[in-house]
């Protein structure tokens, strides 16, 4: 089966979600979701069988790239976070109901339902195509695709004043980062005469070319980006919007997004990593917006009471150690398998796994526990040991201890660092992964040592729904096997 | 020729100041309409007919009366009212001012602008406009990208019905 019919059949079902939705009289809209997640998992096993074909003439493959392992990764990637986001939702249906239903009216008491189940199949579709763009064009109109779907997803809730703020703050923003692409996506074709990146990159590469204007167009594309990673200090968007959002939303927008952004990233910014004459002033830059990142993530979580909050700052220190991969590439790995792309890559897929579980643990807690306070994981081992040894599975993956995905994720980043001999990054990002010890562990520490509040004595336990716990099964056991062999998630690209 | 392209180049430039100056909303809008003619008209003289009428007609024409529809239905006084704090003109005018410079930097450094291109060739007879040809290409070589803004114009869609719907059934 040729690649590109992945997409088509993810948008297919996307549509059939949307009609079942409009024309079957359901009791029980959830039978929606079912659908999408029967079919993510059929599309996830296709991914492992899907051929490229031979030939690659005709308008088609001048926008979407032929043979590319690493974005057959990404779409897998994609599939995977959606198919956590619909299992979340899921869960998180009696929330959407209050928060969307409108009480009086005699309509079906699930409406508005299906279509939440629905827009994450067109994001993800987004999502896929994105990975394996290949010119302008097509990145552009996938990566809006993805972020019009995230517009709306944000600010679904939408008697809840909180959400719509998160939605309203999202669009501007997004609005305002993506005229910034656009006109340094005119730049750069002004400068190079191709929307094609390959041809790009020979432009690029050229000896005589101008630096400024090169220049001139990285900035306006980088600004862009980061804004999409959510790399400071254009990351002023994240905990606001990650708090307002539906939980799912939230988790969707940390993992997809940022696997979105940071995919494109790898395809512009590469060009002008290679080209001699811009590298030395690139890398500066990168450098500066790691730094301040993985400072301005990791510092602004320590006093984090909200755990959506402290997830949104954990987010950006991420993303910092991802951009500090990016910046230590040019003089780093030539003799090793372990190339700067493949560091990235590896990063995202341990980040996936651990953000989506805390992320899943989180949404079952929402469901039973008042609040998204830190106060409300106290004593969460006596009450549900499942949640709770997931909950520090996930925690210790983010702060990076051994035996974890997130161990070699910072593990491979530190060392691309040392040798490119950055050693400005290196400290600050030891700096920045010895605060996230703290502030994960932290988490950690009140769920096993602390009694649940001063007057609540004898909460009753926490009842999971099996698919949630299923999902949060399969992410631990990965999270795991990852964390003794990482050639388990570098055999799937390299 | 070139006295025209600063002529029209200003009127934009006018419009679009006049969009974030003034503070009743509808002048604000007929400042933006001001500064859609100033496009087209520079769409024109560089021979893009079909972008400049589409500048006219479906942005001049139709989005803005959707935004003076929707600018009637909210409190125009209330808006005025509005004080702004004078920190945040400066700074924003800062920022402006700080990209307006950098833009002129680049330029004059850069190569763009300083190439001379060819004229263009005009041919004429059937299936040579503006329309027809932007037509053949985005349903030949671009089908892809045209196929994607589909499934993106459905996202809309959707959203816009679901976000804003007073009943939802």
């Amino acid at each position: 089966m040729p690649v590109y019919y992945l997409e088509i059949i993810v948008v297919a079902l996307g549509l059939l979600m949307l009609m079942v939705d409009a024309f079957v009289k359901l009791e029980d809209k959830r039978s929606i979701a079912w659908i999408g997640m029967l079919g993510l998992v059929v599309v996830f096993a296709l991914l492992f069988v899907v051929k490229w074909p031979a030939s690659t003439e005709g308008a088609f493959w001048k926008f979407y790239s032929s043979g590319d392992k690493l974005a057959l990764y990404f779409k897998g990637i994609a599939v995977l976070t959606t198919l956590i986001v619909l299992v979340m939702a899921v869960d998180y249906t009696p929330t959407i109901l209050a928060q969307i239903a409108n009480p009086e009216a005699g309509a079906h008491r699930q409406a508005g339902l299906g279509e939440f189940f629905a827009l994450p199949m067109f994001a993800c579709a987004g999502l896929m195509w994105m990975a394996s763009a290949n010119n302008l064009v097509s990145i552009f109109v996938s990566l809006e695709t993805v972020t019009i779907a995230f517009y709306i997803m944000v600010a679904y809730l939408r008697r809840n004043v909180g959400s719509l703020e998160a939605g309203v703050k999202y669009l501007i923003l997004g609005a305002l980062s993506t005229g910034f692409l656009v006109y340094g996506f005119a730049w750069l074709f002004g400068i190079t005469g191709s929307m094609q990146l390959s041809e790009i990159s020979t432009a690029l590469a050229k000896p005589d070319i101008n630096t400024t204007t090169a220049l001139f167009t990285f900035g306006l594309i980088l600004v862009a980006l980061a804004f999409k990673v959510g790399a400071a200090p254009f990351h002023l968007w994240i905990p606001d919007v990650y708090q307002g959002a539906p939980t799912p939303i939230t988790a969707f927008l940390s993992v997809g997004s940022k696997a979105a952004g940071f995919i494109v990233m790898l395809r512009l910014v590469s060009p002008f990593l290679a080209s001699a004459e811009l590298v030395g002033k690139v890398t500066l830059v990168l450098t500066v917006v790691a730094v301040l990142t993985l400072l301005v993530g990791n510092l602004a979580a320590l006093p984090q009471k909200n755990f959506k909050r402290l997830l949104a700052y954990s987010s950006i220190a991420h993303a910092g150690f991802l951009v500090m991969a990016l910046a230590s590439s040019p003089r780093a790995g030539g003799n090793s398998a372990l190339t700067p792309v493949a560091v990235i890559a590896f990063y995202l897929g341990a980040y996936l796994l651990m953000t989506l579980l805390a992320f899943l643990v989180m949404t079952s807690l929402r469901t039973k526990i008042s609040g998204e306070d830190l106060d409300s994981f106290r004593g969460l081992a006596k009450r549900s040991p499942f949640l709770a040894f997931a909950m520090l599975v996930a925690m210790s993956s983010l702060a990076g201890i051994p035996l974890t995905a997130g161990f070699f994720g910072k593990l491979f980043v530190f060392k691309l660092a040392v040798e490119s001999q950055h050693w400005v990054l290196l400290t600050v990002g030891l700096i920045g992964a010895a605060a996230g010890f703290y502030y994960y562990l932290k988490i950690a520490a009140s769920m096993f040592l602390s009694d649940s509040g001063k007057g609540q004595i004898d909460l009753p336990a926490i009842s999971v729904s099996p698919l949630a716990k299923i999902a949060m099964v399969a992410l631990m056991v990965a999270i795991i096997l990852a964390g003794f062999n990482p050639g388990l998630i570098l055999g799937l690209f390299v | 020729m070139s006295f025209l392209f600063y002529i029209f180049s200003a009127l934009a430039l006018v419009g679009g100041i006049g969009v974030v100056v003034s503070r009743n909303p509808v002048s604000a809008a007929f400042s933006m309409i001001v500064s859609f003619l100033g496009l087209a008209a520079l769409f024109i003289q560089l021979d893009a007919f079909l972008v400049g009428t589409l500048q006219i007609l479906v942005y001049a024409g139709a989005i803005m009366v959707l935004f003076l529809f929707i600018i009637m239905l909210l409190d125009v006084r209330e808006e005025e009212k509005r004080r702004r704090p004078i920190i945040n003109m400066i700074g924003a005018g800062g920022v402006v001012l700080a990209f307006v410079a950098l833009v002129i930097t680049v330029l004059s450094r850069g190569e763009i602008g300083k190439a001379t291109l060819p004229p263009l060739t005009v041919t004429e007879g059937p299936g040579t406009s503006d329309v027809h040809r932007i037509g053949e290409l985005l349903f030949s070589q671009y089908w892809f990208p045209v196929q994607v803004v589909g499934v993106l114009l459905l996202v809309a869609t959707v959203g816009v019905v679901v976000l804003s719907k007073k009943e939802l059934k």
